[in-house]
């Protein structure tokens, strides 16, 4: 118990004197467990539920059947009447959007409603009320969730038209929203033409699943794929791991900025104490005790961030879990983000990292204060106790850091995670903190004459204070140095991936208006519009030309892709810089026509390692098509791959003449306007969206920029948490140099000369910072583009300077350091001279 | 009238609810070029009287009158200004800012005044103090008995009428206190400036005009030990 109130009475009780400061810290922790709480929450939210979108109602099935473009119908027919003891429940599916106040896009699944059973085990839980009624037709059955009583009427889109359905009753759906159909219906309205989408099989437990897919392989198809249930849902996690994992490293970066602060608040709390660490040691302290002491403090404010970290978390979660899905929806899968569940783990992992973090930050300066001799007790003569840093010691370690970080760069992805690439910008980030300390060196002694000559003895006077700090300024610098050197490095990458999308687009985007079903498509929904449009607009005489693009969800070795048709006379013809070899696009388009060859974008080649020549076996329908591929082209529109031939080759694997998206091309000297105005009315009464080239463009960025606001917010975090610390930092500096602040008073300085001073001090600490940050910035933003993008992602970005964005960001993050001092000069004025003048 | 007068001056502190009677009706008047020895008991009120006289802290009652300027009406820019012009303190350990060069360390109060030619005027006070050929060493790497010459040679750097002293011999030894004081008695004689000096040495008061005996905060004794009259 004495060990308890000696640790109260020595560490906790300053904690509680300055207040102020220990918030900070405490603050700082917080955030940074925060943003990775709220990452962790969304991400599992927002990842966890995409299986909820289609993969409703599975039941107990345990094995299902997929195929490319869909499952043609005589399949079915031959597994139902296989010689085994199986159910086989068909099912189309797809999504309708319930039309209303609020547009909502539910999944659509059609099913064999009569037989009642298919209901009952495909998790629906009750016979639908209403199915013996013959007008199944027009009959839906609704998930409970969505709010629709029996006998109500509905209105839905599907695809490109619009129908009345009444609900035929409700079921209690435990799985997420849905909307039941009966089987033909839904082939008439989904265009399945006979095919079926998924067949769900319940086999029992005589064989194992491996055993029964061996059986069942017999009887169907090469092209078929039959798998365990949930395979693909799985496979389909998987693929959204590098992107949690990105976004979660990212998080990370707050924490990384939080232990900056923490190892300086128990540095200065260690340097201030040397003396009063004597004074124990020489009463007989042993250095354990001194240790643990110190360890002790670190962790009171990691427990104490921790916990405010979690709460911060939880309410941040809430706005991160929306980023996220949206993320996750323009890049990988149709999903609606699951309920944020604050489970047990997550709050152990909050504790965890507010603590450890903690910890490990203030190993290094609690051992330091053990190794304080008992001698030091008398050593009363220099003022202040100048804590060693070696410079040069430590510039050399960079060096050998740097050198590591470079062979890091080389190194290949593992697992599809581009860890060696995270390790390289990590020993950056560590290497461009370790040159800090000459950095602040070298500048102060360089530019101390200049300063004062320009700005005046406060500017000298505050120089000379950060230099006499060096340890702590350099800490401090390197903390807010990272903050900027991840904004700045985020900032690059994505605006250099912006201007990359832009120029893409302007080559690929070379049609007057794209129309495109009113049901709203995604990665991974294709919405389709009838065949007889396109065969219509071709005949207006305003239309040049008009292209199609169809487009099927596909598998290629386990990893979802998209394989698309589009015209191959008129796809190629305008663009120019299609291709990584640089080819003609006109050439490679050509060499589409006719014959069993594709090309394929960068994405879909990183993840599958395809080079051009390559032969890519292809699952189409129940077919296996061999098929060349012809070159690479670059494509920004979605993370995941995708492989384009000519429609007449897809025509001669897949049914369905049906667009998703069709591009007119305007004669020349038709305005814009005119066409649109014909365009519409060759689509009167269908509901299909035109879109204007322009409007196109606007709205993919927009997209854009939203699937990357999340990077935004955990930046601005990082940066705040750097602008609390040297707010902090400050503040301590105001304290122990208490006595030299009430020495100037003495000599007459002013309020606002002191003010003036804490102000430079600020100024000269984010400049530093800006330097320091910004170069490190660019070595990691080169990092991200040509390392971790291409790893994760497989995108090529063009470097380029975001100016604008950039200036004013670091102008903001400079103003808000220089605000951070305000306080701790408050604090400096206030201090009245004559009681800190004799202080000792 | 005197360069300092203190009339009727009373100092209370309030710790805990009761008041401390610091200084208690003191009555004092000094001229320009008066070495005075403020000397007594450990708490007596030395270094409250000095503070007083520079215009860093302000009488509970009474007046105090700094060339003719009673402290108490200033507003908070005069008094910088006024801290600034008439008054230099130096103190018993010395308190030389550590990040600062000696000269550098001169410099400050000229520079904090805006003043133009702060390196010129630093030079000379240092070679009035005879430490200019340490200008560009730090204040760590000097003794003790230089640290105080720096610390005088600031003091001085603006000129002031009135240089308050507490105990600046306090941390030397007896040689080294012999020069410091044989300094002050050369600035008070050659520069027409008025010092007050806090000290607990006898050897101190052997070289000063005038000798005040505090004690409990009142002045007990009153000794001019060479006659002493303005325009002397
Ligand atoms: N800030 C303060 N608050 C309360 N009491 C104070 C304060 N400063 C001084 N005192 C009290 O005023 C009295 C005079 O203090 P002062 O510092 O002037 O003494 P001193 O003569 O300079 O002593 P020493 O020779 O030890 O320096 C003392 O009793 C002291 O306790
Ligand atoms: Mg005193």
């Amino acid at each position: 118990m004495p060990a308890l109130a000696l640790f109260y009475r020595l560490i906790l009780r300053p904690l509680r004197q300055e207040r102020a400061r220990t918030a900070l810290t405490v603050l700082a922790v917080a955030l940074g467990v925060a943003a990775v709480i709220a990452i962790e929450l969304a991400g599992q939210a927002a990842v966890g539920s995409f299986r909820s979108s289609l993969e409703t109602l599975t039941g107990s099935a345990n094995i299902e059947v997929t195929a490319a473009g869909g499952i043609p119908a005589d399949v079915f027919a031959r597994l139902a009447t296989a010689p085994y003891p199986l159910k086989v429940h068909a099912r189309i599916e797809d999504y309708a959007v319930i039309a209303g106040k609020v547009k909502r896009t539910v999944p659509i699944v059609g099913i064999d409603i009569l037989s009642e059973g298919t209901l009952n085990s495909a998790g629906a839980g009750e016979a639908p009320e209403g199915a013996s009624d013959l007008r199944i037709d027009d009959s839906v059955w609704l998930t409970s969730g969505l709010g629709f009583k029996r006998g109500d009427s509905i209105h839905l889109l599907i695809n490109d038209a619009a129908a009345d359905f009444t609900v035929a009753g409700v079921v209690s759906g435990q799985a997420g929203e849905a909307i039941l159909m009966d089987l033909a219906p839904a082939t008439r309205f989904l265009r399945r033409g006979g095919r079926l989408d998924r067949i769900l099989i319940e086999a029992p437990a005589t064989h194992s699943i491996e055993e029964w897919t061996e059986l069942l392989r017999k009887d169907v198809p090469d092209g078929i794929t039959i798998a365990r249930q949930g395979t693909q849902t799985d496979e389909n996690r998987h693929m959204l791991e590098a992107f949690r994992w990105n976004l979660r490293v990212l998080s990370y970066v707050s924490l990384a900025v939080g232990a900056f602060l923490i190892y300086n608040t128990i540095s200065v709390s260690v340097v201030r104490r040397r003396f009063e660490i004597g004074i124990l040691r020489a009463l007989g302290a042993p250095r354990v005790a001194i240790l643990g002491g110190f360890l002790g403090e670190a962790a009171c404010v990691g427990l104490l961030g921790g916990v405010c970290g979690i709460v911060l978390g939880r309410i941040l979660s809430e706005g991160a879990v929306k980023l996220v899905a949206s993320t996750v929806a323009s890049l990988y899968f149709s999903s609606r983000p699951a309920p944020i569940a604050l489970t047990w783990e997550y709050v152990l992992l909050g504790l965890t990292m507010g603590m450890s973090i903690a910890l490990l930050s203030a190993l290094g300066p609690a051992w330091e204060a053990s190794r304080v001799a008992p001698i030091e007790a008398m050593a009363r003569g220099r003022s202040e106790h100048q804590a060693r840093v070696h410079r040069w010691r430590m510039a050399a370690a960079a060096l050998l850091l740097a050198s590591v970080a470079w062979v890091a760069s080389r190194q290949d992805a593992v697992n599809g995670k581009p860890i060696y690439g995270y390790l390289c910008a990590l020993l950056s980030i560590i290497a461009s903190a370790l040159l800090v300390p000459l950095l602040v060196s070298v500048m102060a002694n360089v530019t101390t004459g200049v300063i004062s000559r320009v700005f005046g003895i406060e500017a000298l006077l505050a120089s000379r204070i950060l230099a006499g700090s060096l340890r702590r300024t350099a800490v401090l610098v390197g903390a807010l140095s990272t903050a900027i050197a991840v904004l700045t490095a985020v900032g690059i990458m994505v605006g250099s991936f912006r201007e990359t999308v832009v120029v893409w687009m302007d080559d690929i985007l070379q049609a007057d208006l794209f129309l495109s079903p009113a049901v709203p498509g995604g990665v991974d929904r294709h919405p389709t519009m009838s065949a007889e449009i396109p065969l219509q607009l071709a005949q207006l005489p305003e239309a040049e030309a008009v292209d199609q693009l169809r487009n099927y969800e596909i598998r290629y070795e386990g990893l979802a892709a998209t394989l698309g048709g589009m015209d191959a006379r008129i796809a190629g013809r305008r663009r120019k810089r299609s291709f990584l070899s640089g080819a003609s696009a006109d050439k490679v388009f050509r060499q589409l026509i006719g014959t069993d060859s594709v090309i394929v974008s960068e994405p879909f080649a990183n993840k599958h390692r395809t080079k051009a020549g390559d032969i890519l076996k292809l699952n189409l329908g129940a077919r296996v098509g061999a098929f060349r591929v012809l070159d690479i082209y670059y494509d920004y529109s979605s993370e995941r791959g995708v492989i384009l031939m000519d429609r007449e080759t897809l025509f001669r694997y897949l049914p369905g003449a049906e667009p998703n998206n069709v591009a007119v091309y305007l004669k020349p000297g038709v305005s814009v306007e005119d066409g649109q105005r014909a365009v519409e009315r060759v689509l009167a009464g269908r509901m299909v969206a035109v879109a204007r080239n322009g409007a196109l463009r606007e709205q993919a960025i927009k997209v854009f920029d939203r699937t990357f606001a999340i990077t935004y917010v955990l930046e601005a975090l990082a940066v705040f948490v750097a602008v609390t610390g040297v707010g902090s930092a400050l503040l301590a500096l105001v304290i122990d140099r208490r006595r030299e602040f009430g020495l100037l008073r003495f000599l007459g300085a002013a309020d606002s000369q002191i003010r003036r001073i804490l102000l430079f001090e600020a100024g000269l600490l984010g400049a530093l910072a800006n330097i320091s940050g910004v170069t490190l910035g660019l070595v990691l933003s080169l990092l991200l583009i040509h390392v971790i993008n291409k790893q994760s992602f497989g995108w090529t970005i063009q470097f380029h300077w975001p100016v604008m964005v950039l200036l004013s960001a670091l102008s903001i993050v400079y103003v808000a350091t220089i605000l951070s001092a305000l306080y701790p000069a408050r604090i400096a004025t206030r201090l009245i001279p004559i009681e800190v003048i004799h202080e000792e | 009238m005197g360069i300092l007068h203190l009339g009727h001056v009373s100092k209370d502190y309030v710790t805990e609810g009761s008041p401390v009677a610091a200084l208690h009706d003191v009555n004092l008047e000094f001229q320009a070029g008066e070495f005075v020895a403020l000397v007594g008991r450990s708490g007596c009120g030395k270094s409250t009287l000095l503070n007083l006289a520079g215009a860093m802290d302000f009488p509970t009652s009474g007046t105090v009158l700094l060339d003719g300027v009673n402290t108490s009406n200033l507003s908070d820019f005069a008094l910088t200004q006024v801290r600034r012009e008439k008054v230099g303190f130096i103190f018993q350990s010395f308190q030389l800012l550590p990040t600062l060069s000696v000269i550098e360390n001169v410099e400050l109060p000229l520079m904090l005044a805006g003043n133009k030619q702060a390196r010129l005027l630093a030079s000379e006070r240092l070679s009035w103090v005879e430490m200019d050929t340490y200008s560009s060493r730090m204040p760590y790497q000097l003794s003790g008995g230089q640290m105080q010459r720096v610390a005088i040679a600031r003091a001085l750097a603006n000129g002031p009428s009135i240089l308050l002293a507490d105990e600046p011999t306090g941390n030397l030894d007896t040689t080294t206190s012999e020069l410091i004081l044989a300094l002050l008695r050369r600035i008070a004689d050659q520069g027409n400036t008025t010092i007050l000096m806090a000290t607990h040495s006898m050897e101190a008061t052997g070289k000063v005009d005038t000798i005040v005996r505090l004690q409990d905060g009142r002045v007990v004794d009153l000794t001019r030990v060479t006659q002493f009259s303005e325009g002397r």
